[in-house]
């Protein structure tokens, strides 16, 4: 069994296995994913999967998800149907009071060439007509959109194994240690030595990093979301808070609840989702639910990806973040540059883990 | 709503629960998703035993009207045509009559949800006329519907040789049985030996290959001791048998221990029938898929349970009638499901599955 | 059993489709049901859930009491959204995108 890679990826979700895909493209050296159960056991795979840029604020990194949401399209031409679909998002609202918040936000964006359109009422029903007639208005982008979470690890996995790269599933990091210029990752199944190690755990980056000494304050946040039988085609646009699938399935939840790893699902909040559900679209009413399932978020502390090397602690790369889905063909070509070419397309230092001043103990 | 005691399931085992605790005074809830209280024994034509002492034998729906009959002078509260959506934060039910769903907090719930019949896969299974024995004795017994007329049946339990009379009490031309073991997994010799003496043949170390058909099944391929036969039937009935119904279970956070003789997963419970979720029990089939009359039994016990923790009864009281009711259960219940049953109790502390919820 | 046999009805996978991910490291009825769907349809799994541990066990040699159940949700059976629904307009938990645009001093922060 081989246990000597160039580069070692922990966490096989959505951004682990779209960094170890993107690598792989460019990269010879071996690459192994390690996973301490199966890809999608997390977040990426308990996920309404928007690919979603606009009401995404500051405008920095709204244009972050934007380049993130352009490269969907040539993905899904490298790796597969992975039913990405770019519907258009909505962000309805029912009070004028908005209006404001909404228009300032297009001011906002317009500013960095984000183009987002405050409609009104008439406009909205004219783009989705299902949607409840005492709608004021809402904000309107033409990139938003969603995709097919599971076709999209799978797809990447199936691509990056093809491309060479190893992939170790049920075997959890226990220990990680830097020694002589090597790190030695010790799993239930077997001790690895390193010499790139990228940390992409999710939820569970905060356990990663303490084995390194190091800090990734990643918190967790619940969300609920209900799932419909299949209905004929009827949302044209990805709704803030509600999709269809290419199945017919209309996916409805937009929930936050602190409960750390809990993953059971309240009636009170699939009721609450219920209500906003019909109260965007009330001919939703006669649809049945056949599930109601929760997903936790990987939430960093101040809400903003930690993307980057890790300073101090050469060869340490680190990927945590909420909206892998939107963000992981960005965040994996991003990791694929800073190993390959040492540095970045684009500027990420607002992404570093310094600025939670995070330093190695010893 | 609230209420001392909720109790989920209105078959034989849940009934049972109702009369031990309303009878000694406790607020009663009885909800049930069907439109009348029974279960499955309505529609239950054979005769059944052993059962407890106090009832035996009679016919499944006599038994069904004997129960029911039992709770008239208490003031139960029924709930038909309402079933368990899921649970609130709070830990109260979330019930709906389909028109809404409210919330139902309970001192203490029994959940009786029963078992459910397992499939059995071949090619071709999911087309129609294929059906579990359970939803062919449903279409006779209940809705006086002919399942079909030319029928094959795929296991050999009690539960299929009852089912294998009741077609040909229909006039339903039962070409066999087949069994894969080498020897029929009905215990009944009385009712073993009716079936073999109404002329429906036995193949035993028997499999079927394949169903055939266009649209709907028309013939079965079998093979039996190195030959190949090929039935023309419409109807083909497979016993699959049963596994605890454990939604609600795993909703609660119940942790499952594995049993193969007691059905396979079954949520952990003590002597008691109470589960790992202090203010649930547990009663009949949802405790381990066994006999009528072990299920009327554990109805009792749990109800029992309840009452001694809502202090209806006194602890010595309820000690003593629950030590009788397991010694009687010892006796009625098969010696391997007994059995399984002790050693299930027993790996209370050590469940194999649990904290499902947890990341 | 012959490898076209369905497994999951509802959607149709067979046990080949199964076979295949098994292949690529699914180990649980739940990693098998991201990849294939099965047990995704209107019964979630109700019928399946005894038929892919066979597979399971088939392909794996995994002891039945080694192969976990199935992750199972609310509602326990389906259930229309506006029997859910209940008149409060009240969201404690649920919000609009839009909601967490915040304002400072006019403009977007």
């Amino acid at each position: 069994m081989e246990t000597r890679f160039e580069t070692i990826v922990i966490g096989g979700g959505v951004v682990g296995s779209g960094i170890a895909y993107h690598l792989s493209e460019r990269y010879k050296g071996g690459v192994l994913v390690l996973d301490k159960k199966y890809p999608m056991t997390g977040t990426s795979g308990s996920t309404q999967a928007w690919v979603w840029v606009h009401n995404k604020t500051p405008s920095w990194y709204a244009e972050f998800n934007m380049y993130s949401a352009e490269l969907y399209p040539y993905l899904s031409k490298k790796i597969g149907d992975v039913e990405y679909k770019r519907t258009g998002g909505l962000s309805p609202f029912f009070s004028e009071e908005d209006r404001e918040k909404a228009l300032k936000l297009a001011e906002a964006y317009r500013k960095i060439g984000i183009k987002i359109k405050v409609l009104s009422r008439e406009e909205v029903l004219e783009k989705e007509p299902s949607m409840n007639p005492e709608v004021v208005g809402a904000t309107y982008s033409s990139i938003d959109g969603n995709v097919n979470p599971f076709r999209l690890v799978d797809m990447y996995m199936r691509a990056a194994k093809k491309n060479g790269v190893h992939y170790s599933t049920y075997n959890k990091v226990t220990e990680i240690e830097k020694q002589d210029g090597k790190f030695t990752v010790v799993s239930d199944k077997e001790t690895y030595l390193c010499k790139n190690l990228i940390l992409a755990g999710g939820t569970w980056s905060r356990e990663l990093g303490e084995m390194l000494g190091i800090n990734i304050p990643v918190n967790q946040l619940r969300g609920q979301i209900l799932v419909s039988e299949p209905l004929k085609p009827f949302l044209n646009h990805t709704i803030s808070g509600l999709r269809q699938a290419n199945n017919g399935e209309v996916l409805m939840g937009y929930s936050m609840e602190e409960k750390g790893f809990d993953r059971s699902t309240t009636l009170d909040v699939i009721q609450e989702t219920a209500n906003m559900a019909l109260h965007y679209v009330p001919s939703l009413k006669k649809a049945k639910i056949v599930r109601a399932f929760s997903g936790i978020r990987a939430m960093p502390e101040d809400g903003y990806p930690i993307i980057g090397k890790v300073p101090g602690v050469e060869n340490l790369y680190v990927a945590a973040t909420h909206s892998g889905v939107t963000l992981s063909p960005l965040i994996g070509t991003l990791i694929t540059e800073l190993i390959m070419d040492g540095e970045t397309s684009i500027p990420i230092d607002r992404y570093s883990i310094s600025r939670f001043g995070v330093g190695v103990k010893g | 709503m609230e209420t001392d005691v909720l109790i989920i399931g209105a078959g034989p085992a849940g009934l049972a629960a109702a009369l031990e605790t309303a009878s000694r005074g406790l607020a009663v809830i009885l909800i049930d998703e069907s439109s009348s209280l029974g279960g499955q024994l309505p529609q239950q034509t054979q005769l059944i035993r052993p059962l407890p002492a106090e009832y035996g034998p009679v016919r499944g729906f006599e038994l069904a009207e004997k129960l029911i009959n039992q709770l008239e002078d208490y003031p139960i509260n029924y709930l038909l045509k309402h079933r368990v959506v899921g649970l609130y934060a709070d830990g109260s039910v979330g019930i709906t009559d389909e028109e809404n769903v409210f919330p139902i907090k309970a001192k203490k719930m029994i959940v009786a949800t029963g078992a459910a019949e397992r499939a059995v896969a071949f090619p071709k299974w999911t087309m129609p006329g294929i059906m579990t024995i359970g939803a062919a004795q449903t279409l006779i017994n209940r809705d006086f519907a002919l399942p079909g007329n030319e029928a094959v049946i795929i296991g050999s339990s009690d539960f299929a040789m009852d089912v294998a009379l009741q077609l040909k009490s229909v006039g339903v031309n039962v070409k066999g049985i087949v069994e894969e073991q080498p020897e029929v997994t009905a215990r009944d010799n009385v009712k073993i030996e009716r079936v073999q003496q109404s002329g429906v043949p036995i193949y035993l170390n028997a499999a079927i290959i394949e169903a055939k058909g266009n649209g709907e099944v028309s013939e079965v391929v079998i093979e039996h001791a190195g030959r190949v036969l090929t039935e023309k039937v419409d109807l083909v009935c497979v016993d699959g048998g049963r596994s605890p119904i454990l939604d609600l279970f795993y909703q609660l956070g119940c942790s499952f221990g594995y049993q193969e003789k007691l059905g396979g997963w079954i949520p952990q419970y003590n002597s008691n029938f109470q589960t790992d979720r202090e203010n649930a029990f547990l009663a009949g089939n949802a405790a381990g898929v066994t006999s009528q009359g072990a299920i009327l039994l554990t109805g009792m016990i749990a109800g029992i349970s309840v009452c001694e923790n809502l202090q209806a009864i006194s602890q010595d009281e309820a000690q003593q009638i629950r030590g009788s009711l397991l010694k009687e259960l010892e006796i009625l219940e098969d010696k391997d499901v007994w059995e399984s049953r002790i050693h299930h109790i027993e790996s209370y502390a050590n469940p194999k599955l649990k904290d499902q919820f947890i990341s | 059993m012959d490898k076209s046999t369905i497994i999951c009805r509802c959607e149709e996978i067979s046990y080949e489709e199964i076979e295949e991910v098994i292949g690529n490291g699914a180990r649980t009825f739940d990693d098998i049901k991201r990849l294939t769907r099965c047990g995704m349809g209107p019964c979630q799994a109700k019928i399946c859930t005894s038929l892919v541990a066979k597979v399971i066990h088939a392909e794996t040699g995994k002891p039945f009491h080694e192969i976990p159940l199935p992750r199972m949700r609310m509602p326990l059976s389906p259930i229309k959204l506006e029997t859910l629904a209940t008149s409060s307009t009240s969201f404690s938990t649920v919000k609009s995108v839009l909601d967490e645009v915040e304002l400072e001093d006019g403009k977007v922060r």
